[in-house]
């Protein structure tokens, strides 16, 4: 090579390693180990899991064949499944937007707002909607309102937490303009900062939409009303071939409200 | 008229921006701020409407206190000055004319305005707006598909939209080419005559401060070391206001004529 040598300038050395990494490493393998180990955990052995297979092999026959019969008897209890998810994620995704704001450093009128309403949201967010569903079956009665409830806590949880922090990274250009012109903050907020988080929150909205339609498969299960309840039913009476038939409902219907959805993000967004 | 008394603005960071300064700035005057990056020109435009609180002094207004406004007050004196950023500050997801109603939103009620029933007199205020930055065929484009200084002149169409009697522009050319920030600075020229608002405005090139201010202000560390016309200022008054001699850098190097 006859390439000019440059004189070479010192290098800077190169810092020492940082023990971050793999003490971290250690740390997540004993949590594991203490999950899994026959002393403190739960003896969770992986070869067992493929020794006891064939034990469900006789059940897992007995869904074989579905039972096409029972279709009609499951269309209402479907229906009324789909019924709450779109009820629930109308009424919870609305909610979710004020609260979304309210939970931003972005948009929060003042410290004080942002850490209560943070702080609700850490509370609706701790407990599953099937433990909010068993609460509200036992306050209320059965049914699907119970379960629409129960949806809607679910929601709020979900799209304010991931709104609010959409929200904390939107360009603050447009907000300075709105203040510059004398906004006041609901105006500022309205068209400064949600016109550039819309399709996010139309896309998180379809997304709490499709955990509806799923969660309200298993708040049947409680007595909270959708399809759990025949599930309830059909499992309990060994009913099985019966059980196949809802269990092939859900996973169209899942499908082709993912569908759906795919197609309306693209569409909206 | 816009009047400085001995204002300060000091950060939280300790960093004095702004150091008792004082300054009177008559209706209609076309006045150019300049100074190296960090001497306080930004905070002393944003010192005007108060976006930047004052720790000391006072900025006043045709006689009103900035610094002492309530909420609601400062908004009104806010919403009778017109502000252009030096990155246009547009909500890109959204067209042009929603960008510059942002200019009406105070005066359009704040029920109307959430839900985006402007009264057709606000819409034709933004029109006439971008009609008079030439753009006007652009009103339902979204505003991500302008080019730099077209999102540029919507900026200034939201500051007309306001119908203000102040315009202040933070480096309104510095991401726009040569070229086009003639364009932009002869915009707002045209409009500092036509409409005789008071145009303040922040550039670091130093030929178009020049050629565009009526009056120039040299700010250094937080003071102004000058105050003169733009055709007194020259390359000595520059470089006591930079502190150093003069680089390329220092100018736009396009030579265009003002309108």
């Amino acid at each position: 090579m006859t390439a000019a040598t440059a004189p070479r300038s010192a290098r800077p050395s190169r810092p020492p390693r940082s023990l971050v990494g793999p003490v971290a490493l250690v740390i997540f393998a004993a949590i594991t180990w203490w999950a899994a180990s026959e002393e403190f955990g739960l003896n969770f052995d992986v070869p067992r899991l493929f020794s006891n297979l064939t034990r469900g092999a006789g059940i897992l026959a007995e869904f074989w064949p579905p039972e096409f019969g029972v279709v009609p008897r499951t269309i209402g209890p479907m229906l009324e499944t789909v019924q709450m998810a779109i009820i629930a994620s109308l009424i919870g995704c609305a909610l979710a937007l004020p609260i979304a704001f309210l939970a931003s450093r972005v948009t929060s009128p003042n410290f004080a707002t942002y850490l209560i309403d943070r702080g609700i949201l850490s509370v609706v967010r701790a407990l599953p909607d099937v433990l909010y569903a068993l609460i509200f079956v036992a306050a209320l009665s059965i049914g699907p309102l119970p379960g629409i409830l129960a949806l809607i806590l679910f929601n709020i949880a979900v799209v304010a937490k991931l709104l609010s922090e959409t929200v904390d990274g939107v360009d603050p250009g447009p907000i300075e303009a709105a203040r510059a012109s004398g906004a006041n903050r609901l105006l500022t907020v309205r068209w400064a900062v949600l016109p550039q988080v819309l399709p996010n929150y139309v896309a998180y909205s379809l997304y709490a939409f499709e955990l509806n339609i799923r969660a309200s498969a298993v708040l049947g299960i409680v007595g909270a009303g959708g399809i759990g309840n025949l599930i309830n039913e059909y499992r309990r009476f060994f009913q099985y071939d019966r059980l196949a038939v809802v269990v092939i409902e859900i996973f169209v219907l899942v499908i082709i409200v993912e569908w759906v959805s795919i197609w309306l993000r693209r569409k909206l967004v | 008229m816009i009047r400085f008394e001995n204002a300060s603005v000091t950060y939280a960071g300790g960093v004095q921006a702004l150091k008792n300064v004082t300054l009177e700035i008559p209706d209609g005057q076309m006045m150019v701020i300049v100074g190296l990056s960090g001497a306080g020109k930004s905070t002393l435009i944003r010192a005007i409407n108060g976006l930047v609180p004052l720790s000391d002094g006072d900025v006043t207004i045709d006689g009103e206190s900035v610094r002492h406004a309530k909420p609601k007050q400062l908004r009104e004196i806010r919403s009778r000055i017109g502000m252009i950023f030096q990155t246009f500050n547009l909500v890109n997801r959204t067209t042009v004319l929603n960008n510059v109603l942002m200019g009406r939103l105070h005066h359009a009620g704040t029920m109307r305005s959430l839900l985006g029933w402007y009264k057709a007199e606000d819409v034709e205020i933004a029109m006439q707006a971008l009609e008079r930055v030439g753009i006007v065929e652009k009103a339902f484009v979204r505003a991500s598909n302008l080019s730099g200084g077209q999102q540029q002149r919507v900026g200034i169409a939201r500051a007309l939209a306001q119908e203000p009697k102040i315009i202040l522009a933070d480096e309104p050319v510095a991401s726009l080419d040569p070229p086009t920030s003639h364009v932009v600075m002869r915009d707002l020229q045209r409009i500092n005559r036509e409409l005789n608002m008071t145009t303040i405005i922040n550039l670091h090139f130093l030929d178009l401060a020049k050629v565009y201010g009526e009056r120039i202000i040299g700010m250094r560390a937080g003071e102004i070391v000058y105050d003169g016309t733009g055709a007194a200022a020259d390359e000595n008054v520059f470089r006591d206001i930079y502190g150093r001699s003069l680089t390329a850098d220092d100018m736009l190097g396009e030579a265009a004529a003002a309108g």
